[in-house]
């Protein structure tokens, strides 16, 4: 059942759409529009992570890029919403597009360990050298424009925009994956000697890949800062990338369904069980240490098989 | 003159303790093919043994070293057999969530026995030495020596001893160790549970250079992860020369530029030298 709902791409985005509906008014809107930003993040990280196979210990950088550039640009130039968003993503993709000369051309291990050192660096900057724009330690109060009925300052509105965002990258992502660079991506997981022996260049899809993805982490990173009114250093705090790479992991990493699957789970276990649950690292260990050694498939790629 | 002397030999202990921690990792990367978070955790572990023993019972530094190494090898033998051995040739980013798994359960577990401050360890020696206008505490010069010892006795160990032979084979080609005859998993876990102690006594060491916190491991992981990458994953030798020059950035960083920059330099260092030799493993 589950397997086709998968194939047909508007009964996803129709079911994604339902689910979460339901969800925020059953419990409170502003809380579900947390989760949605949450999971437009793992799906931009499971891009690379679930479909290329490469992971990444680092994205909060790009989800921080983005939050930073939004936040600035409203802070410091104009609180026209739209055009901070604009920034954000238009900064973090250009970061993206940056480092990702040098990430794209390590694997495995190097790849890893290099994006969690520059987001080392990235916090750093953001903390110290550049505080005078970044507010440091304290962040940016920020402030948007409202035009009519749109109005960022009212949590309703907040939420319907941030569905419809996500639907719209759910939707271009579905159609990235399941387009004939989506199969190529597939191929360089599987074997990238092999994709490069049929005479694609490779390292140009890793590039372009890694310049998307960070683009919808900073995507992700702007609608937060726009959602919480601020842009504070948790928002690109490197120990927090353990968040991300969980959530791939428990909802099946490769899939778009499974991201937002594994989003919604870890956001609805840190939001409603971690107040029952007095060691949440320890509990957070052994759930990582089950997923990787027990149940790789994930909670959306069990349901899609059976 | 002095100052850029100074700030050498302090470049020289930073190394020093950055090679004894990074040893561990860099083997476990070349034998086994396994990023290894859970080290961080020993470090941690290391420091924390020391602060029990020579603050909490007050039984002298000396003691916690030994009570640092000790504690080390069955945790890290506990920690070979339940995570490690199951990650053999499986994906690498398998490795890194199961291995940080680790971390962030061992780190909880610290926190829940010491609490979540920093806790503060006075320098055990206490005499500084001053030669003209340099000031040196000896307990750095200590680490200096110790460490230098360290290496050779690391070097004797893998040219002279059987165990220490066969894992420089392995690392080099373990299909044809293994068609000997010769079990090379079992010898890795004999240098896992060697890197792990020299981990502990590693974070031992740095501990009165720095405070105590629960997520200290993660810390000092990430530069030794920068150590291994420019050395060379699983290259003996990079890994040291490595180990002691981006001590040295860091120590010149910290007292030329800014002292909080000290960390990011040694990052930037790290993507310099992936820019001009890059690592598809």
């Amino acid at each position: 059942m589950f397997a086709k709902i998968e194939k047909n791409q508007a009964l996803t985005l129709g079911l994604i759409a339902a689910l979460f509906l339901v969800y925020a008014y059953t419990t409170s809107l502003p809380r579900i529009t947390d989760f949605i930003i949450f999971c437009i993040f793992v799906m931009g990280f499971d891009l690379l992570y679930g479909h290329m196979g490469q992971l990444s210990f680092g994205h909060m950088l790009y989800l921080g890029a983005g939050a930073y550039g939004c936040g600035m640009f409203a802070y410091h130039v104009s609180p026209n919403p739209f055009v901070c968003i604009l920034m954000g993503i238009l900064t973090a993709a250009g970061l993206a597009a940056l480092l990702g000369q040098v990430v794209v051309k390590t694997g495995g291990a190097a790849f890893a360990l290099l994006n969690l050192a520059l987001n080392e660096v990235g916090a750093y900057l953001v903390l110290s050298p550049m505080h005078r724009i970044t507010g440091g330690e304290d962040g940016l109060s920020l402030f948007f424009q409202s035009y009519g009925f749109i109005n960022f300052g009212d949590s309703v509105f907040r939420f319907y925009f941030c569905l419809a965002v996500l639907l719209l990258v759910a939707f271009l992502l579905l159609r990235l994956v399941r387009s004939p660079f989506g199969n190529l991506l597939k191929a360089i997981k599987e074997d990238e000697v092999r994709a490069r022996f049929l005479g694609y260049n490779t390292y140009l899809y890793k590039y372009v890949t890694f310049i998307i993805s960070g683009a919808v982490c900073g995507l992700a990173g702007a609608l937060t800062s726009v959602n919480l009114a601020y842009c504070n250093t948790s928002l690109i705090a490197p120990t927090r990338n353990v968040e991300v790479i969980f959530s791939a992991l428990i909802g099946g990493a490769g899939s778009v369904m499974g991201a937002v699957v594994g989003g919604t789970a870890y956001m609805t276990i840190s939001n409603y069980l971690a107040a029952y649950i007095v060691r949440w690292e320890m509990f957070l260990g052994i759930a990582l240490l089950f997923f990787a050694f027990y149940f790789r498939k994930g909670i959306w790629g069990y349901a899609r098989r059976a | 003159m002095i100052n850029l002397i100074q700030s050498l030999l302090y470049g020289l202990t930073i190394g020093g303790v950055l090679y004894i921690i990074s040893v561990g990792l860099s083997l476990t990367f070349g034998a086994m093919g396994i990023v290894n978070f859970s080290h961080g955790l020993v470090y941690a572990v290391g420091a924390y043994a020391v602060y029990t023993v020579a603050k909490l019972l007050g039984a002298g530094y000396l003691l916690g070293l030994v009570a640092a190494i000790v504690v080390s090898i069955p945790l890290s033998y506990l920690i070979e057999r339940l995570v490690i051995r199951r990650l053999y040739g499986q994906a690498i980013d398998y490795a890194i969530i199961a291995t940080y798994a680790v971390l962030l359960i061992g780190a909880d577990s610290l926190r829940w026995v010491y609490g979540a401050s920093p806790l503060p360890i006075s320098d055990p020696v206490g005499v500084l030495w001053t030669f003209g206008g340099l000031q040196m505490p000896a307990f750095r010069l200590i680490i200096i020596i110790l460490s230098g010892l360290i290496f050779i006795g690391l070097n004797l160990f893998f040219k002279k001893t059987l165990v220490g032979k066969i894992v420089v084979a392995g690392l080099q080609d373990r299909e044809a160790v293994r068609s000997l005859g010769i079990k090379v998993e079992r010898h890795f876990a004999i240098v896992f549970v060697i890197g792990s102690a020299l981990a502990a006594l590693g974070g031992a060491l740095y501990a009165p250079l720095s405070t105590l916190d629960p997520y200290m491991g993660f810390e000092i992981l990430i530069l030794c992860f920068a150590v291994v990458i420019v050395g060379g994953m699983g290259n003996l030798t990079g890994t040291t020369i490595a180990a002691f020059a981006l001590g040295m950035v860091h120590s010149l960083t910290a007292v030329y530029i800014v002292s909080s920059a000290a960390d990011a330099a040694v990052y930037v260092v790290m993507a310099a030298v992936l820019i001009f030799r890059p690592i598809e493993a």
